[in-house]
């Protein structure tokens, strides 16, 4: 089948997410569904049915959303509501909106913890110490699955 | 103007400390917030943290005595969860009380013409929390909204303030200043109305007064 000509084709639109909290692994099609949840929930079925959401790329903390053009600014507002991707609590972030994959991978600056590693007591439960740039640690439930975790700062744990 | 979160709950009532919690902020493009709790002024990384508290009463008379208490009076901003129309009309007269809450937990005429216009003269607030829109799903959300569009057509006519908050309890509920011009476009508020919401606790914090003449 010939593919239609340019003028002929839909336009899209690419929105960048960044996935929080950092180091969250995410299944590609479990966010689809919970964008599609979102963004459905919000704006109905005929509104998302022209919109055509996709999740197009999930990796590095990092989510790129497909959408058609005009629609951007609706999708973003419902991916603003997402706060669950499968049994795991997360929040998408918008970075930023495009027509090319290529601009938002210039985009992209993975977030990978620091090396120094440790552990601390909370509540008589042991949790991973997970340091990030910017002062950020992560306090991970020690543990298989659906961890707790709580959001520190360097000047929190200093304290305690 | 300083651009601010109205209302967050920090560590211990949530699962981020206060200091991670402005540090987010920070790169989410907020100037300040409001944090519920005893955490003093503080300032972390350039955001200012206030001092907030919330009153839930049933009566008045609960209200005036705990406005009373010293830690309500050590707080630079007081709530007040909104109740029935008398209520809300009582509370809006009352100066000590900085800013209405919950008033999407309330009935369609809790919040009336008469309480709007009282509001807009004695600088009391009502909150518009972005929490129902991101949490609630179907008929509660549909409520919130339409909740929010009815203080909103009264904040047009009689002028009271309005803030924004993100009642957040984790970092993973606190939403940028442009994803909150998005949510708050679904019950038709326009991006300068967001921005004037945005920065009102600035001024509730520090109300407009004439010019005083120093000899």
């Amino acid at each position: 089948m010939r593919p239609r000509p340019p003028a002929m084709r839909t336009k899209k639109r690419y929105i960048l997410v960044r996935i929080i909290p950092s180091g969250a692994t995410v299944d590609q099609k479990q966010l689809y569904l919970s964008v599609i949840e979102a963004a459905t929930s919000l704006f109905g079925d005929a509104a998302v049915g022209l919109a055509q959401p996709a999740a197009v790329y999930c990796d590095e903390g990092y989510a790129v959303i497909r959408c058609r053009r005009g629609t951007e600014r609706d999708i973003a507002a419902a991916l603003a509501t997402v706060t669950a991707v499968g049994d795991d609590r997360v929040s998408l972030r918008t970075v930023a909106t495009s027509g090319t994959i290529r601009a938002l991978r210039r985009r992209m600056k993975p977030i990978r913890p620091r090396p120094e590693e440790g552990e601390m007591v909370v509540g008589g439960t042991v949790y991973a110490v997970c340091r990030y740039p910017g002062q950020k640690v992560d306090l991970i439930e020690k543990g298989i699955k659906h961890q707790k975790r709580f959001f520190f700062s360097e000047l929190d744990l200093e304290e305690r | 103007m300083k651009i601010t979160d109205a209302r967050i709950f920090p560590y211990p009532a949530g699962d981020s400390t206060v200091a991670r919690m402005a540090i987010e902020a920070g790169e989410l493009g907020f100037d300040s917030l409001v944090a519920i709790g005893d955490v003093g002024h503080q300032s972390f990384q350039g955001v200012e943290i206030l001092q907030g508290t919330i009153i839930t009463a049933q009566s008045i008379r609960e209200v005036l005595r705990d406005l009373r208490d010293p830690a309500v009076r050590r707080a630079d901003v007081v709530y007040v969860d909104a109740g029935d129309l008398p209520f809300n009309r009582a509370l809006a007269s009352i100066n000590e009380v900085n800013v209405i809450s919950k008033i999407h937990t309330t009935r369609q005429n809790a919040f009336d013409h008469v309480a709007a216009r009282t509001a807009a003269e004695r600088g009391v607030a009502v909150e518009i929390s972005l929490a129902p829109l991101i949490n609630l799903r179907g008929v509660k959300r549909q409520r919130a909204l339409n909740r929010y569009a009815d203080i909103l057509a009264l904040h047009r006519r009689y002028g009271f303030m309005l803030t924004i908050s993100s009642a957040a309890r984790s970092i993973l509920d606190q939403r940028s200043v442009r994803e909150i011009r998005g949510l708050c476009e679904l019950f038709g508020m326009t991006g300068a109305e967001v921005n004037e919401a945005l920065s009102s606790v600035g001024r509730i914090i520090e109300p407009f007064s004439p010019v005083g003449v120093v000899r």
